[in-house]
């Protein structure tokens, strides 16, 4: 009997405490992407600046190692050595980075609405509609919980997910019998080429 | 109370054990993929699409990447020189509002008769308080927004499957059912009626030209991203249809 009602005073607790959870994911992205269109806004700052600014605030909400796993996805990542991996790790977020500021930068000067979250399972996605040139964009951001902080994971734009668009890249890349030297040279080359 | 806890139903256990992993407990990775990432994403990926047309395909991608780098990029790039952005914005807004046709018609056919009723008072308000479409005060001070549709969404709606990637000439990706779908809604757009047919091509070809000028990079952008664009972009535009057919 006591331990009944220790379950389900445990179930009592632990309702609130999720709801909080959306509130905490909503205020993260919010802060976040009002400070990256902030800075985007901002006359003052030349873009080399712009960029990196907006690359400190948004290095620890986005969860770069996980979607550089993700990216390749269980099929692959275990394939590559542990030095192949961090290579990998390091192009590809460097090209996540590219890919986000590019996009976020042809959106320059309008508003940025959020709607309310939605939790998925254990995640929370967070769909914004950004106004840009009289058009709607929507960005759907998924944030999952990593160490008690919620953080991004994926974003789609127009729901086109980034990291279903990579996965399927790579697949068809390994499928057709792509090495992964070759791609980490790839990677390379393009990364250097901006 | 051995007997007692033994009543209480598995999945309420569950429910108690998930709640705690969802608030605190760390859910890194290392060398696990967590179940739950894997099939958000496997789902998709159940089959590599098939493209049996993608010499063709290939061919054509290339063709109008060529196209829009030589031709349509620097007369945007020129046209963009000269017409501030204010002004094109509005004359988009303007081939927006006159192919209300389009949307309306296949909000009906799709049974979403209160989108098609939105449109109807967007294509109201924006061709006379708006002064022929110019303007968007149906958005800006009444907040309705535009109900995008077209025949290939319908299609798709009542269960036709996109069939085989093509890209058409000029027009860019498609699948079958699009291409099909874009006939119907031809003898929607009320530009294609203008006489001689000459000029309506001319319109049509000035509105896309004007697009073109209001998203200049993204084109590029979205190239960066692949390592292959033709599948790349194929890929991303499969999945924007389907999600466009399923909203």
């Amino acid at each position: 009997m006591r331990k009944c009602s220790a379950v389900l005073a445990l179930l009592l607790v632990v309702q609130p405490v999720m709801a909080d959870d959306t509130a905490d994911a909503e205020k993260i992205l919010k802060n976040t992407v009002s400070s990256v269109l902030d800075i985007l806004k901002a006359e003052n700052l030349n873009k080399k600046k712009k960029r990196s600014r907006i690359e400190k605030v948004i290095s620890p909400v986005f969860d770069f190692p996980l979607m550089s796993k993700l990216a390749l996805g269980r099929k692959h990542w275990p394939c590559l050595n542990e030095e192949e991996k961090k290579a990998f790790t390091g192009l590809f977020v460097a090209r996540l980075k590219d890919s986000y500021l590019e996009k976020i930068n042809l959106f320059t000067d309008e508003a940025v609405e959020f709607k309310s979250p939605v939790k998925v399972k254990k995640k929370i996605h967070m769909p914004t509609l950004v106004i840009s040139k009289g058009e709607e964009y929507s960005i759907l951001y998924k944030l999952h919980k990593s160490s008690d902080e919620w953080r991004i994971y994926d974003f789609e734009v127009q729901g086109v997910s980034m990291i279903s668009t990579y996965r399927s890249q790579y697949n068809e890349y390994f499928a057709n019998n792509g090495t992964v030297a070759d791609l980490l040279e790839k990677m390379k080359k393009r990364n250097e080429a901006e | 109370m051995a007997g007692c806890c033994s009543a209480i139903p598995i999945p309420l256990l569950l429910l108690v054990l998930m709640s705690s992993y969802c608030c605190g407990v760390d859910t890194s990775l290392d060398d696990d993929f967590g179940d739950e990432f894997e099939d958000e994403f496997a789902q998709k990926e159940a089959q590599r699409p098939r493209d049996p047309f993608r010499l063709y395909n290939r061919f054509m991608f290339r063709v109008n990447d060529r196209l829009y780098f030589w031709v349509m990029k620097p007369a945007a790039v020129g046209y963009s020189k000269v017409v501030p952005e204010g002004g094109r914005i509005a004359v988009n807004r303007f081939f927006r509002n006159i192919t209300f046709p389009i949307r309306f018609v296949n909000n009906v056919l799709q049974l979403k008769f209160k989108n098609a009723g939105v449109e109807c008072a967007r294509f109201g308000v924006n061709t006379t308080i708006g002064v022929l479409g110019f303007g968007d005060p149906a958005r800006l001070r009444l907040g309705l927004t535009p109900r995008r549709e077209d025949f290939g969404q319908t299609l798709g709606r009542y269960g036709a499957g996109g069939g085989f990637h093509l890209v058409l000439p000029v027009l860019g990706p498609s699948n079958l059912r699009d291409a099909a779908g874009k006939v119907p809604d031809c003898f929607l757009n009320p530009i294609n009626y203008v006489d001689p047919i000459a000029a309506a091509l001319i319109i049509n070809a000035y509105g896309k030209e004007n697009y073109t000028s209001l998203h200049i990079g993204e084109y590029e952008s979205l190239k960066k991203d692949a390592l292959d664009p033709y599948t790349f972009i194929r890929d991303v535009y499969e999945r924007n249809r389907e999600k466009m057919i399923k909203e």
